[in-house]
């Protein structure tokens, strides 16, 4: 083609592009309100945390040390006691999901624990509810710990060895630190995947796309207008989840902020690659609907480390997923966020992200038709 | 850039498994309305699209000249305009946004911008509806403004697919009144059309079926030479010829 590249064409297709978002409700709602959405459900409503795990408890000793134990679990403030007259009546409890879990006490704890031998309380924990199971544990052991020591005024003799356990980074392992700075990855793969293959595919179900190739223009300036409304959308909806993160979670933000832009322009960038190469391949929005979900959607929540650690997926995963772009951005916001750190701690992420950008970028922009072949 | 003529020799494209254009031979010359006649399916389209350097063609030629001298695709390319078939304008944009839309695509100066659109919206009197989204006109409008977003480049060359179809008739007498006006500026129109009465009007006609120009010429000559009533009549010949073969 004769014409050469101009920008003002680059932003009258932007324009036009502006106009679409702001006159389909649907696109304005996945812009504007999916990331206040999110936030709400990941950073709100999913605890991973839990507080107040309602115990039944069943305290047949009625001893100082029986009280004593049941002060060191409701002072830990992880666990809500609720007394009852037997022991029947906790499994109850359990059987009608009141309960997490039932604490029995046996008549002669407090006895046996003044002989100096083992003071044994029996705690059934509902098994069923898998995801909680391990959190109760892990306080119970912390629990046990506390009342181990209050109870006999000093800690117990066997224990010659003691680990004293500081988490770094997040010392009281809040799930929001973990969680809300992934969400960006989440929303920046809606905004660039979903809503990039959707509107370029727009263009070639309805035939503006026909249109718009028998004119002058060239692919590459339909490219970039076409994607520079998204890149600000997707700059908005990080800024926005940054702020939510820094004043309504108040996480720490202890990185560099150079680097961390410089990660999600990348990240940004990758994922528009992909959207774009989905409505290149399908040409049909519900088509690149579908591809966009699964190929973008899914493994940025299910496979990226957003919520299931990738060190405990089975080997395979844990290989398969480094062609996930949204993985190396998981580690990359989340160490910048907690951790501080900046390009050479995170040399392999940020190689990683180069690497997979610019095979995305090149294979979207080349397989980029300029006529309508089949 | 004016006076360009197009001739097309041998033209083959296979779409698929479809052999959808089978050696056509055809001659645009300069300045000429031309109709590209025929049943669905029979190549106009991928002609058209095979013109415009929106298909490749398998084999064949097709060669531009500029006032007789020939001249390369690259250079004719930025000053053909075309109307696809499909509605491929924004229903979303209105008709002032779609021109102001194609202007910056033709890169056109804002004083031409300014001339043409008055000119345009004159002649096609779409004056007072420029606010109104092309989702919401009817289908003559709609045409209107799609041949108004192609011409608003003073092309040299205006191929037109079905730019009629499903529009009603005072609509389709209005756009062919535009059309006989642009032929007074040596603009080369190709055009294609179902309707047979459509064809008797242009200059020259190209009857197309199955991949092949049946028969080309003045729209009366054609007949004439065929002995026949109406164009209906060669192509439903035609057809019972091939099924006897």
């Amino acid at each position: 083609m004769t014409s050469p590249f101009r920008i003002r064409r680059v932003a009258s297709i932007a324009r036009k592009e502006v106009f679409h978002i702001l006159r389909d409700p649907f696109t304005l709602a996945m812009a504007l309100l999916l990331p206040a959405i999110l936030v709400a459900i990941f950073g709100l409503a999913i605890e991973f945390n839990m507080r107040d795990v309602s115990v039944a408890v069943y305290d047949a000793d009625r001893s100082p040390e029986s009280r004593g134990l049941l002060r060191a679990f409701s002072s830990s403030g992880y666990f809500r006691l609720k007394g009852f007259a037997a022991a029947s009546e906790t499994l109850r409890e359990l059987d009608g999901d009141r309960a997490k879990a039932a604490l029995i006490i046996p008549p002669r704890f407090g006895h046996e624990l003044g002989a100096g031998r083992e003071g044994l309380t029996q705690v059934l924990v509902d098994g069923a509810d898998n995801s909680t199971v391990g959190v109760i544990l892990g306080y119970l052991r912390g629990v046990q710990a506390v009342a181990a020591s209050e109870l006999l005024g000093k800690p117990p003799q066997p224990a010659a060895i003691q680990f004293r356990t500081r988490f770094l980074f997040n010392p009281e392992l809040n799930s929001r630190w973990f969680v809300v700075p992934g969400l960006i990855a989440v929303v920046v793969a809606i905004l660039s995947i979903l809503l990039t293959a959707m509107t370029v595919a727009r263009e070639w179900e309805t035939g503006s796309m026909e249109l718009l190739l028998s004119t002058p223009v060239h692919p590459i300036e339909i490219i970039l207008g076409k994607l520079a409304p998204y890149i600000v959308l997707d700059l908005a909806a990080v800024v926005f989840v940054y702020l939510i993160a820094r004043a309504g979670f108040e996480i720490p933000f202890r990185g560099s902020h150079f680097v961390f832009l410089i990660g999600t322009l990348l990240f940004i960038s990758t994922y528009l690659a992909q959207g774009l190469l989905i409505s290149v391949v399908t040409r049909k929005q519900q088509l690149a609907m579908q591809f966009a979900i699964v190929s973008g959607l899914l493994p940025t929540l299910l496979l990226s480390g957003f919520i299931f650690p990738i060190t405990s997926m089975p080997v395979f995963f844990q290989y398969f997923t480094s062609i996930l772009p949204a993985k190396w951005f998981m580690m990359i916001s989340r160490d910048v966020f907690l951790k501080g750190a900046g390009f050479s701690e995170l040399a392999v992420p940020f190689l990683a992200l180069i690497f997979l950008n610019l095979f995305l970028v090149s294979v979207a922009t080349r397989r980029f038709k300029k006529d309508v072949e089949p | 850039m004016r006076d360009v003529g197009i001739r097309v020799t041998e033209l083959r494209k296979k779409l698929g498994t479809n052999l959808a254009l089978q050696g056509v031979h055809a001659d645009f010359r300069a300045g000429s309305l031309n109709g590209l006649i025929g049943p669905e399916g029979a190549g106009k389209t991928t002609l058209l699209r095979t013109i415009l350097g929106l298909l490749k063609a398998d084999q064949g030629e097709i060669n531009f000249s500029k006032g007789g001298e020939p001249c390369s695709f690259d250079e004719v390319r930025p000053t053909i305009a075309y109307m696809p078939q499909q509605q491929s304008l924004y229903p979303d944009l209105s008709i002032a946004e779609h021109l102001e839309f194609f202007k910056e695509l033709y890169a056109i100066s804002d004083s031409d911008f300014k001339k043409r659109r008055e000119e345009l919206l004159q002649i096609t009197r779409l004056t007072q509806f420029t606010d109104r989204s092309a989702g919401k006109l009817s289908g003559g409008m709609y045409k209107k403004l799609g041949l108004m977003c192609a011409l608003l480049q003073s092309p040299s060359v205006l191929l037109l697919d079905e730019p009629t179809n499903g529009v009603d008739p005072i609509s389709r007498r209005e756009f062919w009144e535009l059309l006989y006006q642009l032929r007074d500026r040596k603009i080369l129109v190709i055009l294609t059309t179902a309707y047979m009465d459509e064809a008797e009007r242009c200059e020259t006609v190209h009857l197309l079926d199955e991949g092949r120009v049946i028969a080309s010429g003045e729209p009366r000559k054609v007949l004439a030479q065929a002995g026949a009533g109406s164009f209906d009549e060669i192509f439903v010949r035609n057809a019972r010829e091939a099924h006897g073969r």
